[in-house]
C-alpha cells in the first residue's frame, strides 16, 4: 500500500527546511528507507525548490510549490508542483565537473546533484500548472 | 544515476478557441479540455445539459428549484443563463421569485489566454438575511465590490453586522457544496484546474480552506500574517484611525479583511491586487496562511 503525504507552502528560501522536516518525518519509521535516500531526496527537493524559487517565480509574487511524497514499497516518488515560469530541467547547462575549481563557475550544480542521486526525473508544463517528478528507487527494488 | 529524463509538454493539449463542439470533438481523447466558447457556439438547449453541471441540484431543491428544468415553484424560470455564442464567457445566476435582480447565487466564468478558464465571480448570499448597500456609494455609483470607491457609511454597518468586505448580505453557507460542484463541472470538461483572483483577504482564506494554492501571493498572504502579529507593523497600524483599523481586528479573519478593505497593506507598500490562486481538480492544496484562524 503506497503511503501519499503534500505539503504547500510558499516559494520562498525560509521554506526550504520546512519542506526537508517534511520528508524526514515522512522516511522516519519506514526501515527500508535509509538516511543516505532520505539525504539524497531532501538534497534533490531542495535544489529544485531552490530552482522554483529563483527562476520559476522571478519577477512575480511568489505563489505556492507543493511537495507531495509517495512511498511506495519499492519506491518514493516525489512531485513538486509550481506555478511559476517553466523551468525545463533538460534545458539548463550541465556543470563541467571535469573543469578545475577555478574555471568552474560558481552554482549549477543543483541538477547534477539530482540526476546524480534520482532513478527518474520527468517535468511536464500545462496549463494547470509545472510538475516536477522525482523517482527514486528503494535498495531493495534497485538489488532485484 | 538517473536512468531517463523524460520532458513532457503537453502541446497536443492545446485546443482550438473557435467553432462549435462536433461530434468529432467529443469522441476524441476526452483528456483533451473543452473551452467555454466551444461550449458556446452550441445550440441553447446543449449548453443548459452541459451548464446544468455547475449548480448544485441539492442548493436548487432546497430553494424550491427544479434543477432540470431551472423552474422555481411558480414554474417560472430562476436560473438564468448568459452564454453567448462567439464569446467565452458565461454568467449564471440564481434569483428566487420576483427579485431577478437580486440574484443569491451568481457564477461568472471566462476562458482564459492560457486555455484554462477563469472563475472571475462566485457570489453566494443568504437571501434571507438583511442587504448592505456596499455595491453602490452614496451617489448611487457602483463600487464595483469596494475595488473602484466606497460606500463607507454601509461598509460600516456591514462590517458591524458580520459580513465581510464586499458582501451585500450574509454568505449562503454553500461555498463548499459549490466549489466541489465546480470540480464536477471542470472534470467533465477536461480541465485539470481553474484559477481566480480572490476580492478581499477573507475570499482568499475561504478559497484556502476549499483546497485552492496561490498562483501568485503565497508569499504575501505568509507576510500579512506575520505583519498581524502583535508587534508587526500591519498590528501596529491598527491605530484607531478609522472604524476599520480597531486593535482587536488582528486576530480574525473578518478584522483582518476589512483593514485591508481600508489600505492597510500601505504600510508594507503593497496593494490587494497581486493574488491568482488556482484549484487543482480533486486535489486539496491544504493552504493554511492563517493558521488557527476565526473567522
Amino acid at each position: 500500500m503506497n503511503s501519499m503525504r503534500q505539503i504547500t507552502r510558499a516559494a520562498e528560501l525560509q521554506s526550504l527546511p520546512l519542506f526537508r522536516d517534511f520528508i524526514k518525518a515522512a522516511c522516519k519509521g519506514r526501515a527500508d528507507i535509509d538516511d543516505q535516500t532520505c539525504y539524497d531526496l531532501q538534497l534533490a527537493v531542495d535544489e529544485a525548490c531552490t530552482n522554483i524559487i529563483t527562476h520559476g517565480y522571478a519577477g512575480m509574487n511568489p505563489g505556492s510549490i507543493i511537495l507531495a511524497l509517495e512511498l511506495g514499497r519499492s519506491q518514493v516518488v516525489v512531485n513538486l508542483t509550481d506555478f511559476g515560469h517553466p523551468f525545463e530541467p533538460s534545458r539548463a547547462p550541465m556543470p563541467d565537473v571535469e573543469a578545475g575549481l577555478e574555471d568552474r563557475p560558481i552554482g549549477g550544480f543543483g541538477l547534477f546533484f539530482i540526476y546524480q542521486t534520482m532513478d527518474e526525473i520527468r517535468y511536464q508544463t500545462t496549463e494547470d500548472g509545472n510538475c516536477l517528478t522525482f523517482i527514486k528507487l528503494l535498495s531493495s527494488s534497485e538489488r532485484a | 544515476m538517473f536512468q531517463y529524463l523524460r520532458v513532457k509538454r503537453q502541446i497536443e493539449k492545446v485546443v482550438p478557441d473557435t467553432g462549435a463542439l462536433t461530434q468529432e470533438q467529443l469522441t476524441q481523447d476526452p483528456g483533451i479540455p473543452i473551452t467555454l466558447r466551444q461550449i458556446n457556439a452550441l445550440p441553447e438547449n446543449a449548453k443548459k445539459r452541459v451548464y446544468r453541471s455547475l449548480l448544485p441540484p441539492e442548493l436548487l431543491g432546497f430553494y424550491g428549484i427544479d434543477p432540470i428544468t431551472w423552474n422555481g415553484a411558480n414554474g417560472e424560470p430562476a436560473v438564468q443563463m448568459v452564454a453567448e455564442a462567439q464569446t467565452g464567457s458565461l454568467k449564471i445566476s440564481v434569483a428566487r421569485q420576483g427579485e431577478p435582480e437580486d440574484p443569491f447565487i451568481c457564477i461568472e466564468l471566462s476562458d482564459n489566454s492560457f486555455n484554462g478558464i477563469d472563475l472571475n465571480l462566485l457570489l453566494l448570499n443568504d437571501p434571507d438575511s438583511p442587504s448592505f448597500h456596499t455595491e453602490v456609494d452614496e451617489a448611487g455609483r457602483p463600487t464595483l465590490f469596494g475595488t473602484a470607491r466606497r460606500n463607507l457609511t454601509e461598509e460600516l454597518r456591514a462590517m458591524q453586522a458580520g459580513l465581510a468586505p464586499a458582501q451585500v448580505r450574509k454568505s449562503l453557507g454553500a461555498s463548499r457544496l459549490v466549489l466541489q460542484q465546480l470540480d464536477v463541472f471542470f472534470s467533465i470538461l477536461g480541465h485539470r484546474a481553474y484559477f481566480l483572483e480572490p476580492l478581499t483577504y477573507a475570499s482568499a482564506w475561504v478559497f484556502e480552506r476549499r483546497g485552492f494554492a496561490y498562483v501568485r501571493g503565497h508569499k504575501l498572504m505568509d507576510d500579512i500574517h506575520k505583519e498581524f502579529q502583535p508587534g508587526g507593523k500591519l498590528n501596529q497600524a491598527l491605530d484607531c484611525s478609522t472604524p476599520f483599523r480597531m486593535p482587536e481586528q488582528w486576530n480574525t479573519v473578518r478584522g483582518r479583511a476589512w483593514a485591508i478593505q481600508d489600505g492597510i497593506l500601505e504600510v508594507l507598500d503593497e496593494k490587494w491586487d497581486k493574488f491568482r490562486m488556482v484549484k487543482q481538480v480533486g486535489r486539496h492544496a491544504g493552504v493554511e496562511t492563517f493558521p488557527g484562524a476565526v473567522y
